[in-house]
């Protein structure tokens, strides 16, 4: 598939910074403000499909892999399932939430009911990893669709 | 309250004209974009509801990537709906 | 084919008058059934989790199988998309 005209390319590449950043906030603030780890990492991967279908698939083929893509996917697959088991093996139970009121990374208590980005224990690191996969499982769909129906053509 | 009650009527009304549009278009690419509408209307009348999670997952999924795979399968296909018989 | 649409209209007319019914006596627009567990989570789900968006919270703490589930449901599909894709690419 080539890509579309000069103004929709323009157009996507204005777009694109804008839509990752909106999408990248979403899953940092998943504990504070509304959306999480599966709703910032569809914004992300519907950005990259949109970059996608401006610029054709080959174009897409040559920055990236579908390889890498299923990787970065099972890497967040076994963040999420091993941070449920680290909390089995420091908190006593499966997902529990083993970091909070501690003195590390996200583990702050809030003041008077208001958390901050560095509060909630393993709830951002967890809002990390699903993001990370759903953004390389979303894109990963889309690509591989575009390759099998570009491959397809000719 | 009465104006949020009338809200509650009109978006669904509005998400069913754009489901029959999506369905009588002969454009598939007109079809897609409708279709695209609909899901917006459904997000946003999720966020009325007080669900605005939901809302920003209808309108990532069912906005953009939903539109951009059957776009990307219009493209390796044909635009147009062929008429039967 | 008549008889086909009469059956069809019969079969239609059921699940009508059985909707119509089940909407009839819908439970009452945000009241729900039983909220025992809904006022502990607003009570102490900044206490407990540290969290101010409740709904995160009970998605990755609380109730974190259910997401463990949806992970599954992605993985599956996306396994199984790139799996026959792969094979139509060559």
């Amino acid at each position: 598939m080539k890509g579309m005209s000069t103004i929709v390319k323009t157009i996507a590449n204005i777009g694109f910074p804008i839509i990752t950043i909106y999408g990248l906030y979403v899953i940092a603030h998943g504990h504070l403000t509304p959306g999480g780890g599966f709703q910032g990492g569809a914004i992300v991967a519907s950005g990259l499909a949109l970059l996608a279908v401006a610029h054709g698939t080959s174009w897409v083929e040559s920055k990236v892999k579908e390889h890498d893509l299923s990787m970065l996917e099972s890497l967040g697959a076994l963040g999420f399932i091993g941070l449920a088991f680290l909390g089995l093996l420091m908190g006593g139970a499966f997902f529990s939430n083993f970091l909070v009121d501690t003195s590390m990374l996200f583990g702050a208590i809030p003041v008077d009911g208001a958390a901050n980005i560095n509060t909630g224990g393993t709830l951002p690191l967890m809002n990390f990893a699903v993001g990370l996969k759903v953004i390389a499982g979303l894109f990963a769909i889309v690509l591989v669709m575009a390759i099998a129906t570009n491959k397809e053509e000719d | 309250m009465i104006l949020l009650d009338a809200i509650h009527i009109i978006l669904p009304l509005l998400m069913i004209v754009s489901a029959l549009i999506a369905v009588y278009l002969k454009d598939l690419v007109a079809a897609t974009i409708a279709l695209a509408s609909m899901s917006l209307l459904l997000s946003l009348e999720f966020y009325i509801l007080q669900a605005p999670d939901v809302a920003i997952a209808e309108a990532g999924v069912g906005a953009a990537l939903t539109t951009a795979i059957l776009i990307l399968a219009i493209k390796a296909t044909k635009r147009t709906e062929e008429e039967e018989e | 084919m008549n008889q086909r649409n009469i059956l069809a209209a019969a079969f239609l007319t059921i699940v009508a008058v059985f909707l119509m019914f089940s909407a009839l006596f819908m439970h009452p627009f945000g009241e729900p059934t039983s909220q025992a567990m809904d006022q502990y989570i607003i009570d102490n789900t900044v206490g407990e989790t540290g969290a101010n968006n409740g709904v995160t919270s009970v998605v990755f703490d609380y109730r974190g199988f259910d997401t463990l589930g949806e992970a599954t449901v992605l993985f599956t599909a996306v396994a199984s998309v790139v799996m026959l894709f792969r094979r139509l690419k060559k």
